[in-house]
């Protein structure tokens, strides 16, 4: 793909006429062919450095391909605790390596893109395997849900009932895949905490609770809270996005790339995000500093990839308070000193 | 010579394409269009309003449209709807709570009149997700196979690795392509 500018911007002859200014446009002229040819070299220059940096990424990449199918052909006939050592390891540096071509896409060609994402994928794909083969399966059962897993969506087959369509009106389709997707739901007064190990890399919802104390100790890649009644809920680093919705009275804290608040009312929000936060139908909605921490606070900053350096916390936008210059009657900053300290447990 | 004719010989000289990015907020739109421009994503805020890139791709030059979905700018969909040659529905494939109001505001879309001749590309995005549903669940969710408008197709990808983002806008252009620029 080749990202152009985004509208051109020609340094043309507008305005001015006459031939007093005719010497003028002609140095104009020249000038601007100059730096044409110049722009040029430079598109060249960065042309090279591109191919240096292909090759660059090819080599690093198979060195370490090489090193992650290492480790798992030395699983076969391994002990147990082995094996979980090697697969551990094996699956850190896939996750490293698909950093890595991340962080490379923007240089690489196509072709190099895909062989790269086939080989992570089949790396990935051999990992779930001996882990399938060489440990039972560690069954990701969360929260108190009493329904087991409901309706997983059934093969799509041709064969399918015609009237077996379309979920409930409440508009939830919930259940499917219980064990994949981390989740608190339907609780009234509990302390519930949750480690790292539960829910790094996760997709977390908690929903219908309410009077709780909820710690989630770790960095989940997404946050959703949905119908929170005078909770007290607190979340370590969160990759990307963090998604509020009908939530009445409580106090939130966690660190995150965008906050999304929707329908809330009388919340306080300790805050750290790198981007923006907004608030859509909201009231009373107030915000400080991230100020909860915990042992592991650092390694999980780390993990989630956030800029611990940039807290735009205080920035809210108000998508019900467009006017520019006045602002938003919905959301304030918490005045210092009404801003809790102790955390507790 | 009519005057559509005349339309379709101007853009099949220039050879541009004009797409549309929809769905609700937070579904991933704008780290999709950043994410396939090579920038970094990292920094995106929610969209108060739209982002444009015009960028080449495959010989065609690209106009995308990328507007915020929040439910107060939803209203708004209607101003970009003119002359759009595709539309990009992106679903968060992990927000299982929404995905009636997301079935909602896609079936809405495709009546609008203005968007009957666009080509429908559904990503069903965020498959990096432990928890997220398949494109075969969004597609059943979504009741993708009720349509008979538009030609579309669903395909499961995730903004944040990059995976199959050019699948799906290479199918895109081709579908695009094969309406638009070939001999009547
Ligand atoms: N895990 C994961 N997160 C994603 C993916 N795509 C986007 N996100 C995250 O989802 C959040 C929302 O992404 P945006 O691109 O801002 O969403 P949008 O659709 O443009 O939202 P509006 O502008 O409000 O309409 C961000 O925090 C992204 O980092 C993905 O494929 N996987
Ligand atoms: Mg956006």
């Amino acid at each position: 793909m080749d990202p152009t500018a985004e509208v051109g911007h020609e340094n043309g002859l507008s305005g001015e006429s006459g031939a007093a200014k005719m010497q003028e446009r002609l140095q104009k002229r020249h000038q601007a062919r100059i730096e044409e040819v110049e722009r040029r070299k430079e598109a060249k220059e960065n042309q090279s450095v591109a191919e240096e940096k292909g090759e660059y990424f090819s080599s690093t990449f198979a060195t370490e391909q090489a090193c992650v199918e290492e480790l798992l052909s030395s699983c076969s006939g391994a002990d147990r605790a082995a094996v979980t050592q090697r697969l551990e390891e094996a699956t850190a540096r896939t996750v490293q390596l698909q950093k890595f071509l991340n962080d490379s896409m923007l240089f690489l060609t196509q072709y190099k893109m895909r062989q790269a994402q086939a080989a992570l994928q089949s790396l990935q794909t051999s990992i779930a395997e001996i882990r399938e083969k060489a440990l039972p399966k560690k069954k990701f059962a969360f929260g108190a849900r009493s329904k087991g897993p409901g309706n997983v969506p059934a093969p799509v087959s041709d064969a399918a009932p015609p009237d077996a369509a379309p979920p409930a009106d409440s508009g939830e389709v919930d259940g499917a895949d219980a064990s994949e997707q981390c989740f608190f739901s339907n609780m009234d007064d509990e302390f519930l905490t949750k480690t790292s190990e539960e829910i790094q890399k996760r997709d977390v919802l908690l929903s219908h609770l309410s009077n709780c104390k909820v710690r989630l100790f770790g960095s989940p890649s997404t946050l959703h809270l949905k119908h929170i009644d005078s909770c007290e809920i607190l979340c370590g680093p969160v990759s990307t996005s963090v998604f509020v919705d009908s939530c009445r009275n409580s106090t939130l804290a966690f660190a995150c790339q965008q906050l999304r608040t929707h329908n809330t009312t009388d919340t306080q929000v300790y805050l750290h995000v790198t981007s923006r936060a907004i608030v859509e139908d909201c009231h009373r909605v107030s915000v400080a500093p991230f100020s909860w921490s915990y042992p592991t606070l650092d390694e999980d900053f780390t993990a989630s990839g956030l800029d611990r350096d940039r807290n735009n916390w205080s920035q809210v936008d108000d998508f019900n308070w467009l006017a520019a210059g006045i602002p938003s009657p919905n959301w304030s900053i918490l005045p210092e000193a009404d801003r809790k300290t102790n955390w507790g447990p | 010579m009519g005057f559509l004719t005349i339309l379709k010989k101007m853009k099949q000289k220039e050879r541009e394409m004009r797409l549309l990015m929809l769905g609700l907020d937070n579904a991933g739109k704008t780290t999709i269009l950043k994410k396939f421009n090579g920038e970094d994503v990292s920094t995106i805020s929610p969209t108060l309003g739209f982002n444009i890139k015009t960028l080449e791709h495959k010989g065609f030059k690209l106009n995308i449209w990328d507007v915020g979905g929040q439910k107060s700018l939803r209203s708004y969909w209607k101003n970009y709807f003119e002359s759009t040659d595709g539309l990009v529905w992106v679903v968060d494939s992990a927000d299982r709570l929404r995905l009636q109001d997301c079935r909602q505001e896609l079936s809405a879309l495709l009546l609008e009149e203005r968007l009957a001749g666009a080509t429908l590309l559904v990503f069903a995005n965020k498959q990096d997700l432990p928890g997220s549903l398949s494109k075969e669940a969004i597609r059943e969710a979504l009741a993708l196979d009720e349509i008979k408008s538009h030609h579309w197709c669903i395909i499961g990808c995730s903004a944040v690795t990059g995976e199959n983002l050019l699948t799906g806008v290479d199918w895109l252009l081709d579908d695009i392509a094969a309406r638009i620029f070939t001999a009547d």
